[in-house]
């Protein structure tokens, strides 16, 4: 191969293992062409992206390999375990984290052809899709029946179901419709000896441990989702949009904070710093802007933008009107500037954190501060993406055209982290682990904390068959 | 060479993009794999610039792979790119060194002998007047479509020139397979026929026509004198002057959106205002107007790759018979044909069963 991998080499399949697997899927769904194998060689990593511009991968798979339904997949799985081939699966190839990089030599297991919408049922608000299923896709499925899943993250257009799962997603209406973890009722997943697991849809249980956590958010390492059913939501009657300008993140944060102590129960809510403020909306200019959408049945819905209007306006808020909201709406999915900028040599990348209110705005002060110290920074900016009763998420974007990248790349996320940690705030607050945060694994749980999920990989997966080398070093 | 780095920066940017277009794309979602997805075809075309590809024989093959519909420029994050002008310089290094698939190159040898990618076909020419109605290849095997349309063309009361068949056709199969000089040759021959016909304006059933005469024939330095519009955009003009008839229907009609009608020349709403106007009701599939997928003709009729004809094609079936409804309708005689499992129906065919003759 021309392109060079800087990672891990290409692996060496044993012809056994390609003979069996070419039966299960078939010959045209096992491919080893270069094409392939370049295609499914990264996912949205952003650094690789920055790489790949030169033809420089992070690793290249050993085969590609295309099931169509759970049955092949677990003859896969027992192949590879009979072989000691690793598995990385791949779903979307969307994720920011490196977590469907094809590391040591491992196969990728595609399941991209497995998307197809199983069913609703109206009654009881849910509806099945096999886990490759694109979130858009998901999405114009459900609105045709008058019906969303309310999960509306960024790569929306790009992402799958079985992405969302195995990341721990969080959509951009989060605050009223909840994270994946609220949504998903039921799954199947193939389990890393072959076997089949099937979690039955229902509303809550008390059997134990919650197994569906085990996946949610378990990016592929412990199991493969194959299918999920999850809630669904009548498509909104009323929608109210609503905007203000605050003189400081602080107010911003507190007001929010008050809005939802009040109950009110908002679709969106986002509160943008000085400088994405000028991003997004240059007619507002570097002030703090945050936006509402309450949407929902009638009633409800005015009720809710009442409360936050009248809370807005107790605290100094300046109403900006729908204009802000709309513009979002319309730039929400757009990630244009990221690819220009790195072809100009910008490292362009984006970290989500987690922390409570008393936490909050002091953790947005040192995230941006620290993060700004590191040599070759061009801008960093911040909002404010996800909202709980009791804290939010922290979104930081940043950019610099640094003469070292890797320095500059590993420097900055090394001051985020340490702000993060600082402040009491989580690591990832959507984007999960994949293999790049695993460096911070350890000051997030704690050394009991990796032990207990290495022994969790270990009984799951002995072998470290599945997507070895994230979420955690376990298995063999 | 400014423009050429213009260009070449442009795909750059997609090769780097997450791909936010490829949930529209027809071919990654029939075959669930994403090296056909839009942003990876992209990488590959910068790599094989950059001489990092060992297998150009794959890499032009792959190329063949793709719809050209239009899906992913449409839902594309940047709005100066087309995708498909890169997929189609490729199929052009790839014609000019000889590598093209087995089919493509079949149809270009059959086009040669023939000036059309069918075979020996009638040659026709009737009528006069200074609109004419030009008989795509498409159009010229569909008899049902050619009956209903000479009654609604009778009935218009517009004197009509209709021509078309023999070694004519708008050179689409030549352009998708990447012969530019072939293509450049029969848009010269296109317009000496129109212009013998001394015609002002050509009314057209298929839109991959409408395209190359109006968008293609000027890349390779060829303009029409003439006005080209689409049958929808003719009926159109029959439904203002109010010569459809109305008849309140049971009947529940789905509309299949072609790409090109939907992606390039932008009429999604037009044919549902005129099925609208005959009294049906209309029932959308879950992919329809900006949303539209392929029928799977690009691959096979419009030269391409019939591999994924199939996949493409039974994709688009499944869609529309969720509608269950009771008729199919499209605008598009090559969709027409290749969705002819659920007794597909060209727009005209429901109108010339209602329109007014003119007195």
């Amino acid at each position: 191969m021309k392109v060079k991998t800087y990672m891990s080499q290409e692996g060496i399949l044993p012809r056994g293992f390609i003979e069996k697997v070419r039966q299960v899927v078939g010959d045209e769904h096992f491919s080893q062409q270069e094409g392939d194998l370049i295609s499914y060689s990264l996912d949205y990593w952003l650094y690789g992206i920055f790489l790949s511009q030169k033809g420089d991968l992070p690793a290249l798979p050993s085969a590609v390999i295309s099931p169509a339904s759970a049955a092949q997949i677990q003859e896969v799985v027992r192949c590879a375990s009979e072989y000691k081939v690793p598995i990385t699966p791949f779903g979307g190839g969307s994720g920011v984290l490196g977590g469907a990089i094809p590391l040591n030599g491992s196969i990728v297991l595609n399941l991209q052809r497995m998307s197809r919408f199983l069913n609703l049922d109206g009654l009881s608000l849910v509806a099945e899709f096999e886990a490759g299923v694109m979130g858009a896709n998901l999405e114009l499925e459900l609105n045709n029946r008058r019906y969303s899943a309310g999960n509306i993250p960024q790569s929306l257009y790009c992402s799958t179901l079985g992405g969302w799962i195995s990341t721990r997603a969080a959509g951009q209406f989060s605050t009223k419709y909840g994270k994946i973890e609220d949504m998903v009722l039921g799954m199947e997943v193939v389990l890393p000896d072959g076997n089949l697991l099937s979690i039955k849809p229902v509303p809550r249980r008390s059997v134990g441990p919650s197994l569906k956590d085990l996946f949610l958010g378990g990016e592929g390492a412990l199991g493969i989702v194959t299918r999920a059913t999850i809630s669904i939501h009548p498509l909104p009657k009323l929608i109210i949009k609503q905007s203000f300008i605050f003189p400081s993140i602080e107010v911003a944060v507190d007001v929010v904070r008050q809005i939802l102590r009040a109950e009110a129960k908002p679709a969106v809510v986002r509160i943008f710093d000085e400088a994405e403020s000028q991003r997004y909306f240059p007619k507002i200019g570097r002030k703090v802007t945050v936006i509402f959408i309450s949407e929902g049945e009638t009633e409800y819905t005015t009720l809710d933008a009442r409360v936050i209007r009248r809370i807005s306006r107790e605290n100094g808020g300046k109403s900006s009107g729908e204009a802000p909201v709309n513009t979002w709406l319309q730039k929400r999915f757009d990630i244009g500037l990221g690819p220009i900028l790195m072809q100009y040599g910008g490292i362009v990348d984006t970290i989500e954190v987690s922390a409570l209110f008393k936490d909050a705005v002091k953790l947005y002060r040192d995230m941006v501060a620290g993060m700004k110290a590191v040599e070759g920074v061009l801008e960093v900016s911040g909002h404010y993406s996800h909202f709980y009763r009791e804290g939010a998420c922290l979104y930081i974007t940043f950019a610099g055209i640094p003469k070292e990248p890797l320095r500059y790349y590993q420097d900055t996320w090394d001051a985020a982290m340490k702000a993060t940690l600082q402040n009491n705030g989580s690591i990832s607050h959507h984007h999960g682990v994949g293999f790049w945060r695993l460096q911070y694994l350890k000051e997030e749980l704690g050394s009991s904390g990796v032990r207990l999920l290495k022994s969790i990989k270990s009984a799951l997966d002995p072998e470290g068959i599945l997507n070895r080398g994230k979420l955690i070093d376990g298995g063999r | 060479m400014a423009e050429d780095k213009k260009e070449a920066e442009k795909i750059a940017r997609c090769a780097m993009c997450a791909d936010m277009c490829k949930y529209s794309c027809p071919t990654y979602l029939a075959t669930g794999r994403e090296t056909l997805s839009p942003q990876k075809m992209a990488r590959l075309i910068v790599y094989d610039e950059k001489d990092l590809l060992e297998d150009e024989k794959g890499f032009l093959d792959l190329m063949f792979q793709s719809a050209l519909c239009g899906a992913c420029s449409r839902h594309c994050i940047y709005d100066d790119y087309d995708l498909r002008k890169f997929i189609h310089k490729a199929r052009v290094k790839a014609f000019d060194s000889g590598v093209i698939p087995e089919d493509v190159k079949k149809r270009v040898e059959t086009f040669r002998k023939f000036g059309n990618p069918d075979g020996e076909k009638e040659l026709i020419d009737k009528g006069d007047g200074d609109t004419g109605y030009f008989i795509s290849c498409s159009t010229h095997k569909d008899e049902d479509l050619f009956k209903a349309t000479e009654k609604m063309l009778l009935k218009s009361g517009v004197a009509i020139r209709r021509f078309g068949g023999g070694d004519m056709c708008c050179g689409a199969p030549l352009y998708y397979a990447g012969d530019m000089e072939g293509f450049r040759q029969v848009s010269l021959k296109m317009k000496a026929e129109i212009e013998t016909r001394k015609v002002r304006r050509i009314v057209v059933d298929c839109p991959t026509c409408v395209k190359m005469m109006t968008e293609i024939y000027l890349e390779t330095g060829v303009e029409l004198d003439v006005d080209i519009m689409h049958t929808v955009q003719f009926i159109e003009a029959l439904l203002k002057q109010g010569r459809l008839g109305f008849k309140k229907e049971d009947r529940v009609v789905t509309f299949h959106d072609p790409c090109i009608l939907s992606y390039d020349l932008a009429m999604s709403s037009l044919p549902r205002e005129i099925i609208t106007a005959l009294g049906f009701n209309l029932k959308d599939p879950v992919y329809s107007e900006e949303h539209t997928h392929c029928c799977g003709a690009a691959y096979g009729a419009k030269i391409g790759d019939h591999r994924l004809k199939d996949a493409v094609t039974s994709m688009r079936l499944k869609e529309l018979r969720n509608t269950a409804a009771d008729i199919y309708v499209t605008a598009c005689p090559t969709c027409k044909s290749v969705l002819s499992e659920i007794d597909m129906k060209y727009i005209t065919e429901l109108v010339a069963e209602r329109i007014i003759a003119k007195r």
